[in-house]
């Protein structure tokens, strides 16, 4: 383990137990200063949601046919955002549990911001759902609620599934990021004033950093941990059953399940970088998420790399191997056909880009990181698109052959997506703490006893 | 008035408000209202099936017309009817939207042109400007316009000389002129021939495209399905062969296409009538009477005048020679030149040496309807321009749409007071001065006579839905209030009676007409046959390129254009809807540097005109020649013209016959066709043109699969073809290569056992399945047509149809040869193995296959489609949310969704049924929604209609009680449809016979795509590539 981060040995002198330490300082001050920048940057993202809101209700009202689907690609962007934003979804549960089950102590820095991804994430992921269906307004058929005409929900099918796991999801990662939260809720309570001082006071119920309540709050989120475990595997392989369960070429493959939770980490990890490069830099939390989170960080992002493009080459091979034609031009066409472009900014994006950090020097970079983490984004967001898109345009009755392209309303409605999880993001930096303050301290604490070094 | 305290106002204003608010929420209350006095013969719910026919086309096909509750809901062939026999084309199935038709409502009544649009006036009004105005013009007065029928037309003539007129000019755009002179040169009596391909053992089209704009395609399609049933001839039967410059749909169907030069059939006829003469064809009186003609002809001239291989010539004539009857096709409209009777004569010639007459060949004796000659129609044209004409009086037909521009014909017009009787708009009837509606023909009694022997009855299925009257009685009226005398006393309907006395009325209702045969006529060779001078066709200007405008297979001359069913079918032979489109061949695309589809060329002609249409590049064609389809270029109609909400005025595709000299007759004042050359330019703009298909290599895989002949008979004589017995699927693998041809390379395939009857519940006495005989299918698109219709699909539009969007629950594939298994990537994002000569093509229809393991049922998170008990994939529309996984799921493609709401007036998209068209909706199938998942049920409405009628009478359904719409319609009856459970049923039957002795695939039958074991209930019966005629 490198040695770790210089910052908190700086920090020492603070007394963890008093209300107006620096950490508290230095973290709360996100919360209290209202900046123009983060004003106009809500005003965008509200923005974007209201359009693309007014976009969605006019698909309502006129029909799906404003977006770009032709026959017989009936799935497209909207799918597409979906998946992405569900994999977007995936680093804040890996970050919370898996690496707290792991003790891995670096991700105390992050895994607020993480966590708040996630189940902002997983909102905007579950609106697609609604805007790609035909019927809105009976979507509740989805669901199994007793009913006397005795109709019942099918539960073969993978999009049941999908509901199910994704409303899980949602429920776990939401009570993972509130249970997380109340001891620096009450730390923002004992500050606050006005409406906050009310909020605060109600979320923090009760809260008073006594043993026997820290000890409850270990256990709960230890036990929370636990489950959220198999979640952190389950969702996305359950998304990627969405595919893998149709006959279509292209989507029927066993590897989807590990390719796609794979996929969904690389694309988490490289969504937290994106947002948190630039709230560290504007909120100052340099000392707090170091080089040595994003050393740790990138190191997961090229692994991850690396088994996204290995999943790549083995759909190839096994396509090949398998002998079977509709899967051998499926494939062929996905590199050379209508969408190679995407195809190529997916392999280039995913596979050979996140390779610079096998340098040392990368790792550290963090103009570098952010580029190479929104590259990410954008090759993750095409991953999607190429495995949808093209497994559906050329499938096995080859005289139905189509190409897709998105309509203006998808794209708008995509862009609001992401002004959607923007919205809640900003809001969250400033009524939550965005870094974990008691876990931070928990850290100091640790270093103060080791004597600076693990 | 007693006490009313403030407290009391208040409560009953209150109440009252409230109740008055209340009401004015939620849907208004929409009543049904019974009939008060029940009509005799309607009962709701039930279809009462009344006979006609139709008026499409000149072969006049018998209809039986399905009314629910008084209003026309479908139209299907009439089963007794000597012509149809009981299917329907596309053309006929798509009819049924005249008389609904959006743009009635303006031609709702009789209006006069007046200074600034139109004014409604009343028939009595009406009556009498017509008749003042044909009292002034007396002589002037002339009657133009298409065959009303026999009974009607013999009204007009004695109209025309009771009043005095002028005179009156039949005109048929695609009137056969040269066929019937030629008929009199060859065999000295007018006539038309009439041809039975049933009884011929070689047929040769010399580009009459029999099968889709012949004098009568539908029964030529079934004559020929016939006499060239596999099951009957295990030789392959009718050897049939096309000549003509371009893959049509009728050459897609041959065992051979000789892409000959057009023009140049004559000389080829002649060519091969020669050297079946030589190899010992005809009698020998016939060859001395035919000596000096048959020396005229000399097969290198013809071998180099066409481009075909003077071996290929050769072989042919020796093939005529070796055949018992030949039915050699005359070229059609397209192919009709100035020297068309000569041409026409010399293709007779062939058939009266290959023992024809008699037996294919019959002439039918003009029959008393009026005939319409094209020199009449110029003489017309010319006495309008010497203002000889003061009156026009135009029925049944558009001739300024369907008249070249350079006849002067719209220009002439302007001058004369224009009557018209059209009941839809159109470009004559828009320019003209007074509309006196007709009824549409299912709101009419009428007449037709397609041939001798074969009188049909029209007779009206609906209350006229409008203020419009029958033209006969217009012309009565109109007739007695000049004072004519002479005139017959009664209506129209009078008159017609009269003129079918001494039979009885209401069988021939009943029947739908009467029929007598065909009568064997003995046909001779005239004298005057061997003085036929067969040359090469004058083919005038200056262009590098031959023009072929030839006549859709859809929209015939144009008539077509404005019912939106015909719109959105894919053209047969390219599956492009709503467009024009110039077909080029690679070679001449890249010469002219178009060579994506969709690029614009410039088409000039010496007629003065330029057309500038999008290219659709093929293999399919000469380089010499460039086609453009005619019936497109309307700027009048909801349908006909374009902008999807039907703006008038915006010309949809382009109209071919503007590029041609409108003076061109044949030898005997027909009208020419094939007569100039063009001049084409790359004009660098690109239309893209709305394309139903994009891609015709089916990659190997199992659709539209061919067996060759050879394959064939080997399998046969090993006893699989054992008819009538059912197969019992007793396990056991099928572990077998697939004799079915091509797709099977170097995968090793294993093939489950396979009953599809299995897949329904046991017990159940039904599972519900298909045949489809790819030998048979012709891709004429019938069934299309018949399933919008019956089963309620709302067209798109042009702008969806771009997207892909069409509602088709069936749809014809088009596959060319056993397609590659190489990854080759074509142009663009099309692909095509068409080449020229090459006939390898399979038109496969494809509809819900209804699999016994349906990958669409899992899949659907709301059981919204799930397997009935009886076999079928049910769908509930109102279950469904529209997650759209199912079509994801299905290999098929055969699943619809509804992006829009296209059914209701209030539409926010695409009117699908504009009104009045709502009235023919068919009352037994949901209209589906917004956001909704469709597909084929099977026509699961007429199983219940059938089950209804067993049910009371406490039996099965018996096999044909149940038909699907598109099984019904099928003229060439490539669809079987049935119970599979019942070893006695014709589907049944034709899997036992085509299927292995496990049930597995057998020597023709296959399952689409069954590698997948999606276990469908619809089996495939492979085309049988014939091949070449043996040397």
């Amino acid at each position: 383990m490198p040695p770790p981060p210089t910052a908190v040995a700086t920090m020492m002198e603070s007394t963890p137990a008093e209300p107006d330490s620096k950490v508290n300082r230095d973290i709360l001050h996100v919360m209290e200063d209202t900046t123009f920048g983060w004003l106009a940057l809500l005003l965008v993202a509200i923005g974007t949601v209201t359009g693309a809101g007014a976009i969605w209700f006019y698909q309502v009202y006129k029909g799906l046919g404003i977006a770009g689907y032709t026959h017989p690609i009936f799935w497209g962007a909207y799918i597409v955002t979906f998946v992405f934003w569900v994999g977007i979804a995936h680093a804040g549960t890996l970050i919370s549990a898996i690496l707290y089950l792991f003790r891995a102590k670096w991700r105390n820095a992050i895994n607020r911001s993480a966590e708040a991804m996630t189940v902002f994430a997983v909102l905007t992921a579950g609106q697609f759902l609604g805007i790609h269906v035909g019927r809105i307004w009976k979507s509740y058929f989805i669901l199994p609620y007793p009913n006397q005409r005795g109709l019942w929900v099918n539960f073969k099918s993978p999009l049941l599934w999908d509901t199910f796991a994704i409303s899980t999801y949602g429920t776990i990662s939401f009570l993972f990021l509130f249970v997380g939260m109340i001891p620096d809720i009450a730390i923002a309570r004992d500050r606050a004033t006005g409406w906050r001082k009310l909020l605060y006071t109600v979320l923090a119920m009760g809260w008073q950093g006594t043993s026997r309540q820290w000890k409850s709050h270990n256990r709960t989120v230890l036990h929370l941990s636990g489950l959220a475990t198999p979640l952190v595997l389950s969702v996305h392989s359950v998304v990627s059953w969405d595919f893998a369960m149709a006959i279509v070429p292209g989507w029927h493959a066993t590897i989807f399940a590990p390719y796609f939770v794979a996929g969904a980490i690389f694309s988490g990890f490289a969504m937290v970088l994106t947002v948190m490069i630039p709230v560290r830099r504007i909120y100052k939390l340099e000392s707090y998420i170091t080089n040595y989170h994003f050393e740790n960080m990138t190191r997961f992002i090229l692994l991850t790399s690396l088994i996204v493009g290995y999943a790549y080459g083995v759909e190839y091979f096994i396509a090949w191997y398998s002998a079977v034609e509709p899967e051998r031009t499926s494939f062929w066409y996905r590199a050379f056909g209508p969408y190679w472009i995407s195809t190529w900014i997916m392999i280039i994006c995913n596979g050979v880009v996140p390779q610079i950090f096998w340098f040392k020097k990368f790792r550290t970079h963090i103009p570098t990181i952010f580029v190479v983490s929104v590259l990410i984004n954008i090759g993750m967001w095409f991953e999607r698109y190429v495995i949808i898109i093209t497994g559906l345009s050329t499938e096995y009755n080859t005289s139905v052959w189509g190409v897709y392209t998105p309509a203006p309303a998808e794209l708008i409605i995509m862009a609001g997506s992401f002004g959607f999880f923007s919205m809640f993001f900003l809001l969250f930096i400033k009524v939550f703490p965005v870094i974990a303050i008691a876990e931070v301290k928990e850290l100091e604490i640790h270093a103060k006893a080791h004597g600076g070094s693990h | 008035m007693a006490e009313f305290d403030r407290r009391e106002f208040l409560k009953l204003t209150g109440l009252s408000t409230g109740a008055v608010a209340a009401a004015g929420c939620g849907d208004p209350v929409s009543k049904l209202i019974p009939y008060v006095v029940q009509p005799e013969e309607i009962t709701p719910g039930i279809a009462v099936t009344y006979a006609s026919t139709c008026r499409e086309c000149p072969a006049a096909c018998g209809l039986h017309v399905r009314t629910r509750e008084g209003r026309p809901v479908k139209l299907e062939g009439n089963p007794n009817h000597p012509v149809n026999r009981g299917a329907l084309c596309s053309r006929g199935q798509a009819a049924i939207g005249r008389t609904y038709h959006p743009d009635r409502p303006r031609y709702a009544g009789p209006r006069k042109r007046v200074a600034d649009g139109w004014e409604p006036i009343t028939w009595d009004e009406g009556i009498a400007l017509l008749a003042e105005k044909v009292r002034e013009a007396g002589s002037g007065t002339y009657v133009l316009g298409g065959d009303p029928g026999p009974t009607a037309s013999a009204l007009i003539d004695n109209w025309v000389s009771a009043v005095g007129a002028g005179g009156r000019v039949v005109y048929e755009p695609f009137a056969a002129e040269s066929l019937r002179s030629a008929t009199k040169a060859v065999f000295g009596e007018p006539g038309v021939p009439v041809f039975d391909l049933s009884a011929a053992d070689l047929v040769i089209d010399f580009g009459s495209d029999v099968l889709e704009t012949g004098n009568s395609p539908t029964e030529h399609a079934r004559q020929l399905a016939d006499a060239r049933n596999i099951d009957k001839h295990k030789q392959g039967g009718a050897h049939f062969v096309y000549v003509g410059p371009r893959l049509s749909m009728t050459a897609s169907n041959a065992d051979e296409w000789l892409p000959a030069k057009p023009g140049s059939e004559g000389l080829l006829a002649l060519a091969i009538a020669r050297v079946a003469a030589a190899h010992g064809a005809g009698s020998a009186d016939d060859r001395a009477a035919l000596k000096s003609l048959l020396d005229s002809a000399d097969v290198e001239q013809a071998a180099s005048a066409s481009g075909i291989d003077k071996n290929t010539i050769e072989r042919l004539g020796r093939a005529v020679a070796r055949a018992k009857s030949v039915a050699a096709l005359p070229p059609g409209p397209g192919l009709t030149s100035r020297r068309a009777t000569a041409t026409a004569g010399a293709v007779l010639v062939l058939n009266y040496l290959g023992g024809a007459a008699g037996r294919t060949l019959r002439i039918a004796p003009v029959s008393s309807a009026a005939t319409a000659n094209y020199h009449d129609a110029l003489t017309l044209i010319e006495a309008m321009k010497n203002g000889k004409v003061r009156v026009l009086l135009v029925h049944d037909a558009n001739p300024v749409h369907s008249l070249a521009p350079d006849t002067g014909f719209a220009k002439h017009l302007e001058s004369v007071f224009t009557v018209s009787f059209a009941s839809i708009p159109d470009e004559t009837s828009e320019r003209a001065d007074l509309i006196l509606p007709d009824h549409t023909p299912l709101e009419s009694w009428g007449d037709a006579e397609p041939r001798k022997g074969i009188r049909s009855i029209l007779q009206p299925t609906i209350r006229p839905l409008y203020d419009t009257r029958a033209l006969g009685d217009t012309l009565l009226d109109a007739g007695r209030a000049v004072g004519a005398s002479g005139l017959p006393s009664g209506s129209f309907r009078s008159v017609l009676e009269a003129a079918w006395s001494g039979g009885d009325w209401r069988e021939d209702l009943a029947l739908g007409g009467r029929f007598e045969g065909n009568t064997a006529d003995s046909i001779a060779l005239a004298s005057s046959a061997a003085r036929l001078e067969v040359a090469e066709p004058l083919i005038e200007g200056d262009g590098a390129y031959t023009l072929l405008a030839y006549p859709s297979p859809y929209f015939y001359d144009g008539r077509g254009a404005n019912l939106s069913i015909l719109q959105e079918l894919p053209d047969p032979a390219t599956k492009i809807a709503y467009q024009s489109w110039a077909e080029v061949s690679l070679t001449t695309a890249a010469k002219l540097g178009v060579e994506d589809p969709g690029q614009v060329i410039a088409l000039e002609t010496g007629a003065g005109q330029r057309l500038e249409v999008p290219v659709w590049p093929r293999g399919g064609i000469r380089d010499d020649v460039i086609a453009v389809p005619i019936g497109q270029g309307h700027d009048v109609g909801y349908f006909a013209s374009a902008g999807d909400s039907g703006d008038s005025g915006k010309v949809r595709g382009v109209n071919a016959i503007s590029l041609l000299p409108g003076a061109a007759t044949d030898e005997n004042g027909g009208r020419a066709w094939l007569t100039v050359k063009v001049k084409a330019s790359a004009t660098g703009d690109f239309r893209a043109l709305p394309i139903g298909q994009t891609n015709d290599n089916k990659r190997g895989r199992q659709l539209g699969e061919a067996v060759s002949l050879s394959a064939l008979g080997g399998a046969a004589s090993t006893g699989h073809a054992s008819a009538g017995q059912p197969h019992v699927s007793a396990g056991g693998h099928g572990d077998e290569h697939g004799a079915s041809g091509g797709g099977h390379g170097e995968v090793h395939e294993i093939r489950q056992p396979y009953d599809p009857a299995d897949q329904a519940d046991e017990g159940q006495p039904y599972r519900w399945g298909m045949s489809v005989d790819l030998d048979r299918c012709t891709g004429c698109s019938a069934c299309v047509a018949a399933c919008y219709v019956e089963n309620n699909i709302p067209v798109v539009g042009e702008n969806n149809f771009r997207s892909s969007r069409t509602m088709s629950w069936i749809r014809i594939e088009r596959y060319i040869g056993d397609g590659e298994r190489d990854l080759r990537f074509g142009r663009g994002h099309i692909e095509s193995r068409e080449r020229l000569g090459n006939v390898d093509v399979r038109h496969s229809p494809m509809m819900c296959q209804q699999c016994g393991a349906a990958p669409c049922e899992p899949v659907c998170p709301v059981i919204a489609t799930y397997h009935n008990d009886e076999g079928l994939n049910a769908m509930v529309y109102n279950r469904c949310i529209g997650t759209r996984y199912c079509s994801n799921n299905c290999p098929y493609k055969v699943r619809r969704f509804n992006w829009y709401d296209y059914q209701t007036p209030t539409s926010r998209s695409f009117k699908a049924w504009p009104e009045p068209m709502r009235l023919g909706l068919n009352p037994d199938v949901t209209v589906r929604g917004q956001g909704v998942m469709e597909k084929c049920t099977f026509c699961v409405q007429r199983i219940q209609d059938a089950r209804q009628g067993a049910k009371d009478e406490g039996r099965p359904i018996r096999d044909g009680e149940a038909r699907t719409a598109c099984q019904q319609s099928c003229p060439t009856r490539a669809i079987e449809f049935g119970n599979l459970r019942d070893p006695q049923s014709a589907v049944a039957k034709s899997h036992a016979a085509n299927h292995g002795e496990h049930g597995e695939p057998g020597p023709r039958a296959y399952h689409a795509l069954h590698v997948l074991n999606t276990r469908p209930a619809v089996t495939y019966l492979s085309k049988v590539k014939r091949g070449a005629t043996e040397a």
